[in-house]
C-alpha cells in the first residue's frame, strides 16, 4: 500500500489528511513539525522511508521547507508536496535550489492533491 | 556734514552784514566828516576804500557761499548713499531667509518631510524659520504615525488572512469527507452540509479579495503577464460560471472576435476579472435575464465587455461602485454572496494590466462593464513596474 508522510502543526489538519487520504485507500503516517520527519527518515530503518512526503510549509521548530532541504542534502529523494497557507507559495515564488514536486495552498483542493498524490506514487 | 555747512554758511552770512553795517558806518563818519570840511583828504579816501571794502566783502561771501553749497550738497548725496546702502542691507538680510523658506515651502508641499531651513537674519525671519521648521517637524511626525498605521493595518490583514486558513481548511475538509458519505446522509443533512461549504467558499473567496486588497495597498499586487490566448480564458471563465446562470435560468453566451492575437496578461488574474464581473451580472440579474461576454480588437488592444440585461445600476450608486464594501441595492435585498471587494479589485488588476475598467449602466436596461488588455508584443502604458502604488 502507498505510504504518505504528513507534517503539520495542527492537529486537526493532521486528522482532516488522515481522514481523507485513508477513504482514498493510502497508508498515513503523521508528524508534528518537520523536526520529527528528519527524525524520523534519519533513522535509515527502510520501512520508515514513505513514498510521499506532504509537508507544511511552516511550522515551529522546523518548517517543511527546512526538514526537505536536510533530506534532499542527507540523499533522500522521496517526492514531496509543500502546503502553505500563503497564497504566494506557488512553483514561481518557491526555493529554486528545492526539489519540490508541487506546492498546494490552504486551504486544499483535495481533489486537486489526491491527482497529483496519484500521479507522484504512480 | 550737510548740517555742519548749513550752520557755517549761517555764521558766514551773520558775519558778512556785521562787517557791511560796519562799513557803512565808517563810511558815513568818513563823509559826515567831509561834509564838515574838518576830515580833509583822508576823510575822503576812506570813503572811496569803503566802497571797495563793501565789494570785497561781497566777493568773498559768493565764493563762501557757493564753497558752502557744495559741501551741503556733497553731505546730502553721502547722506542718501549712506541711507540707500543701509537700507539694501536691510532687504538681502530679509530677502535670503525669505527665498530659502520659499524653497523648504515647496519641497514640504512637495512631499519632502525633512524639508527644513535654517533659522537666522533678523528676528523676525527667524522667528518665521523657526515656526516653520516647528510645522514641517509636525507634519513629518503625524506622516510617519500614518505610513506606521497602514503599515500595520497591511500586516494585520496579510496575518490575519494566513492564520484563518488552517481552520477554514479543517471546516472546508471535513464538510467534503461528510459529503462523500452522502448516500447515507438524510436529504436534510446534504443540504446542512451544503451550506457549510458554501460559506467556506464564500469565506475563502472574502480571505482571498483581502489578501488581494491588503497587497495592492502595500503595493505588495504584482503579475507576470505572458502572451495568452483569450479565446480559452473566456471560455474558462464562462464555463465556471455555467451552473450557476443555468440555475436561475440565465442565458449566458459570448461572441469572441476571430482571430484574436495574443494578449500580454496574468491568466489567473484576468479569469479571476471575469468570474468577479460574470458573477455580479449573475447575482444582480433576475432569472431568466441574458448575460453576454464580448471580445474585439480596438487598437492596440483587446476589448472585453461583459453585459447584462438586468436592473442597471442608479447613476447616484454609479460613482461607488468600485469603492470597497458597496454593493448595489439587489445586494442588501437579494440572495447575491458577494464580498462587495470584486470591483475594486477587478479594477486594481485591470490597472496593474495598464488597462482601465469602466462601466456603463442604465436603470431599467442593464449594465456593461467592458475593459482592454495590451496585445502581446506591443508597448504597454503600464511602464516597467507593474505593481500598484498605494491605491486608495
Amino acid at each position: 500500500m502507498t505510504r504518505v508522510l504528513v507534517a503539520d502543526d495542527s492537529e486537526t489538519i493532521l486528522l482532516l489528511m488522515r481522514t481523507r487520504l485513508e477513504l482514498a485507500g493510502y497508508e498515513v503516517e503523521t508528524a508534528a513539525d518537520g523536526q520529527e520527519v528528519t527524525e524520523r527518515l534519519h533513522e535509515g530503518d527502510s520501512r520508515s522511508l514513505p513514498d510521499l512526503l506532504l509537508l507544511d510549509a511552516m511550522m515551529p521548530r522546523k518548517s517543511g521547507i527546512d526538514a526537505l532541504r536536510e533530506l534532499r542534502a542527507a540523499g533522500v529523494d522521496t517526492p514531496a508536496l509543500i502546503i502553505s497557507a500563503h497564497q504566494d507559495a506557488t512553483d514561481a515564488n518557491a526555493p529554486t535550489d528545492l526539489e519540490v514536486s508541487g506546492y498546494l495552498t490552504k486551504p486544499i483542493d483535495f481533489d486537486r492533491l489526491l491527482d497529483n498524490i496519484a500521479d507522484l506514487t504512480s | 556734514m550737510a548740517v555742519i555747512g548749513v550752520g557755517r554758511f549761517i555764521q558766514q552770512r551773520q558775519d558778512f552784514e556785521d562787517a557791511i553795517a560796519r562799513s557803512y558806518q565808517v563810511e558815513m563818519g568818513a563823509r559826515v566828516r567831509v561834509a564838515e570840511g574838518t576830515g580833509g583828504r583822508a576823510a575822503r579816501a576812506t570813503v572811496a576804500a569803503q566802497a571797495d571794502r563793501r565789494s570785497q566783502l561781497q566777493d568773498q561771501i559768493s565764493s563762501d557761499t557757493r564753497d558752502t553749497a557744495i559741501l551741503v550738497a556733497a553731505g546730502l548725496i553721502a547722506g542718501l548713499t549712506g541711507a540707500l546702502l543701509l537700507f539694501s542691507g536691510l532687504i538681502a538680510s530679509m530677502r535670503r531667509p525669505l527665498e530659502e523658506l520659499v524653497d523648504a515651502a515647496g519641497r514640504l508641499a512637495g512631499g519632502d518631510r525633512s524639508a527644513r531651513v535654517a533659522v537666522g537674519g533678523l528676528s523676525e525671519t527667524a522667528t518665521l524659520g523657526a515656526a516653520f521648521n516647528e510645522m514641517a517637524g509636525e507634519l513629518e511626525l503625524e506622516a510617519s504615525q500614518r505610513d506606521q498605521l497602514d503599515r500595520l493595518k497591511d500586516e494585520f490583514v496579510l496575518t490575519a488572512s494566513h492564520e484563518l486558513r488552517s481552520p477554514l481548511t479543517s471546516v472546508q475538509g471535513f464538510a467534503e469527507i461528510l459529503m462523500l458519505e452522502r448516500d447515507s446522509l438524510t436529504p436534510k443533512q446534504v443540504e446542512t452540509v451544503e451550506i457549510i461549504l458554501d460559506n467556506c467558499r464564500h469565506l475563502v473567496r472574502l480571505l482571498n479579495d483581502l489578501l488581494d486588497l491588503a497587497r495592492s495597498d502595500a503595493g505588495r499586487l504584482a503579475i507576470s503577464p505572458k502572451p495568452t490566448a483569450v479565446a480559452p480564458l473566456i471560455d474558462d471563465a464562462v464555463r465556471t460560471m455555467r451552473g450557476q446562470t443555468d440555475s436561475s435560468k440565465q442565458l449566458l453566451t459570448q461572441q469572441i472576435e476571430p482571430g484574436l492575437p495574443l494578449i500580454e496578461v496574468e491568466a489567473d488574474r484576468i479569469r479571476q476579472i471575469l468570474v468577479n464581473l460574470l458573477t455580479n451580472a449573475h447575482e444582480y440579474s433576475p432569472e431568466g435575464a441574458s448575460i453576454e461576454v464580448t471580445v474585439g480588437v480596438v487598437g492596440d488592444d483587446v476589448e472585453i465587455a461583459v453585459t447584462d440585461n438586468g436592473p442597471g445600476i442608479p447613476e447616484s450608486q454609479l460613482e461607488h461602485i468600485f469603492e470597497r464594501f458597496v454593493r448595489g441595492d439587489a445586494g442588501l435585498t437579494q440572495r447575491v454572496g458577494g464580498t462587495g471587494l470584486g470591483l475594486a479589485i477587478s479594477k486594481s488588476l485591470v490597472e496593474l494590466h495598464g488597462g482601465m475598467l469602466a462601466v456603463e449602466s442604465t436603470v431599467g436596461i442593464g449594465s456593461t462593464f467592458r475593459f482592454r488588455l495590451p496585445i502581446a508584443g506591443k508597448p504597454v502604458g503600464g511602464g516597467p513596474s507593474r505593481a500598484i502604488a498605494e491605491a486608495g
